[in-house]
């Protein structure tokens, strides 16, 4: 043995393990801001339960505005941790082992902050239950023709599945947690071990249903956004109407993903101190993924703008497309343009992907760009419809604004409480990789 | 097996631990391991077979399908009430619910066949597991000849060596 082994697997536990010290000022000001954000956000919401819509900016035909655009938002935003923890395991991608448990932490709060818009943007939310499968008095069930039933099904499912994916990929870590925690913490490890031991036998059926897990998370992730931009596409809405919608929303679902994924990691491995087993070539190879999403993204764009162009005088798609480029929304549409293609195309230049702040920057305006672009396709289509008399500008409201910025509060709440209770990294695969690059050391040196 | 009687050894580093494991196996020995992760070496110098868990995940997922289509053409046959001028049995937005249904199913039969199969592969393997090889150690269990078993484990850098139990 090879001392420099064992010493490797103690170094990933006790780094590991610090994460979950005491934290310090920063982390309650920053939980405390989190924390305050989402309040706010539900305090606004209480405005529309205790008094009505009317609060809103919605009226018709604009009857979809922020709300649904924030659920659109952190569906996408939920797509990385599945691609990077499924995908990039089916294509064994071995930069994916430092980086995939915060992205897979972050997948199952964003779903959790995703299901909760459509419940919000309902008028009357305590009737959310009527889009469960069950019988009604008169015994009807309900529509499964319906795009808003098919969101039911994908997003509950994609976020049972992630979150056992999840924990399923935390039992050995908790395992090895266990041995030095101490009080609740125990606990809770000894639950999320689920009576792991480490024998062969249990690795032979974890490797497999971990291969399993992966193989329904693949087409899962692609149905999910696939089915989120159906309940566009299935209406003949200029604007909404199109078959590119499904790859079109995946590819950007996983470029506002990763960016996502980026923007938290560049501060969460400098707090957390994890710059030795998260490395910059890791955020890296993320980048390059950005890039790629990008000119998908770029490409789904000139894709639609092109053919919408090409259309007669008149002709609504062709109109609509002018109304988005020209009319009230083009600050939207340029303002989404330039984050979405310039900022990833920018990334192409090895200098700029590996500043740490430019890359910040560059993802922090995906994120931003990301949001305008479901924005843009949610409103703007609405506003411009084929009824000319009907046209109308949305505006959203400051308790709009409150409950989109509180999804924010809400989503990062989380985050961080889960920054202090799961490992942000597998242990387990970083041993097998530390072993691994021992033996490499050790032969090159033979 | 609960209760059976052999050697264990505890090694830092997996490709020792992997070469103890092909001496013991070549010396007639039934071997098992815990180890902190699926080191490929090891895996594969135990010689076991694959896990079957597929033949409980699979029907899992067809229980899902069977679910899904049973949910929607079911509940459309059982009340026909034509919507939006569309058959009663819709296929293309059917498979959507049928086929999330069928990874839904299919996945939580996964997970408990892999906690299942867990629990008892623990059972089963008690001598080993109750070494808690889940941080910086692997321990290698040796059933059949103790003198044989020890004398293997340390030629092949065992760092500690006893009997069980």
């Amino acid at each position: 043995m090879t001392t420099s082994t064992g010493e490797a697997f103690r170094s990933i536990e006790e780094t590991v393990r610090a994460t979950h010290g005491r934290p310090g000022p920063a982390y309650w000001i920053g939980l405390a801001i989190a924390g305050s954000v989402a309040a706010f956000g539900a305090w606004s919401y209480s405005l529309i339960v205790r008094t009505g819509l009317h609060w809103t900016g919605l009226e018709r035909p604009g009857m979809w505005g922020n709300l649904i655009t924030d659920f659109v938002f952190w569906v996408g935003i939920a797509h990385s941790g599945t691609l990077i923890s499924a995908i990039l395991f089916l294509f064994r991608a071995r930069f994916r082992t430092a980086v995939y448990r915060i992205a897979e932490m972050m997948t199952v709060f964003a779903v959790l902050t995703a299901g909760l818009y459509p419940i919000l943007h309902l008028g009357r939310p305590w009737f959310a239950h009527w889009l469960f499968p069950y019988p009604n008095q008169r015994g009807l069930w309900p529509n499964f023709r319906s795009p808003l039933i098919w969101d039911v099904f994908a997003v509950s499912t994609y976020l049972i599945v992630s979150t056992v994916f999840l924990l399923v990929g935390v039992a050995p870590d908790a395992a090895a947690l266990r041995a030095r925690a101490t009080g609740w913490r125990r606990r809770l490890y000894g639950v999320l071990a689920f009576g792991w031991k480490g024998t062969d036998e249990q690795w032979r059926h974890y490797t497999r249903a971990y291969l399993f897990f992966a193989a329904f998370a693949t087409p899962l992730v692609v149905s999910v956004h696939s089915v989120v931009s159906w309940d566009f596409a299935v209406s003949i809405l200029p604007g909404w109407h199109s078959t590119l919608f499904p790859p079109y929303f995946v590819a950007g679902a996983i470029l506002s993903g990763v960016a996502m994924v980026i923007t938290i990691l560049i501060p969460v491995r400098r707090a957390f101190r994890l710059e030795t087993l998260i490395e910059l070539r890791h955020i890296d190879m993320l980048a390059r993924l950005v890039i790629l999403t990008g000119l998908i993204v770029t490409y789904s764009y000139a894709t639609e703008i092109l053919l919408a162009l090409q259309g007669p005088a008149g002709d609504p798609e062709r109109s609509t497309f002018l109304y988005r480029m020209t009319g009230p929304y083009a600050f939207v549409f340029w303002t989404m343009v330039a984050c979405n293609c310039v900022g990833p195309a920018l990334l192409l230049w090895n200098r700029v992907r590996r500043s740490t702040p430019l890359l910040m920057g560059i993802c922090i305006a995906v994120n931003v760009g990301m949001w305008l672009e479901r924005f843009n396709i949610v409103v703007s289509s609405l506003s411009h419809d084929r009824l000319p008399f009907d046209w109308r500008i949305y505006v959203p409201t400051w308790v709009e604004w409150a409950m989109t910025v509180g999804a924010f509060g809400w989503f990062f709440t989380l985050f961080m409480i889960g920054m202090k209770i799961l490992p942000p990294v597998s242990i387990a695969e970083l041993k097998e990789e530390a072993a691994h690059a021992s033996h490499e050391g050790a032969a090159h040196a033979g | 097996m609960p209760g059976e009687r052999g050697v264990l050894g505890t090694f830092g580093d997996p490709g020792a631990a992997a070469r103890a494991v092909r001496a013991l196996r070549a010396a007639g020995l039934r071997v098992d391991a815990a180890m902190p992760a699926p080191f490929p070496e090891l895996v594969e110098a135990l010689g076991k077979h694959r896990s079957r868990l597929g033949l409980v995940t699979f029907p899992g997922a067809v229980t899902g399908l069977c679910l899904g289509v049973l949910l929607t053409v079911g509940t459309s046959l059982a009340w026909r009430l034509v919507t939006g001028g569309k058959p009663i049995v819709s296929v293309p937005p059917f498979v959507i619910v049928i086929f999330e249904l069928t990874v839904l199913v299919g996945s939580l039969t996964n997970l408990v066949a892999v906690v299942v199969g867990g629990a008892r592969g623990a059972k089963r393997q008690a001598a080993v597991a109750a070494a808690e090889a889940v941080g910086d150690r692997i321990a290698v269990f040796a059933a059949g000849d103790p003198a044989a078993a020890a004398r293997l484990l340390r030629e092949g850098g065992a760092e500690e060596v006893r009997d069980v139990p």
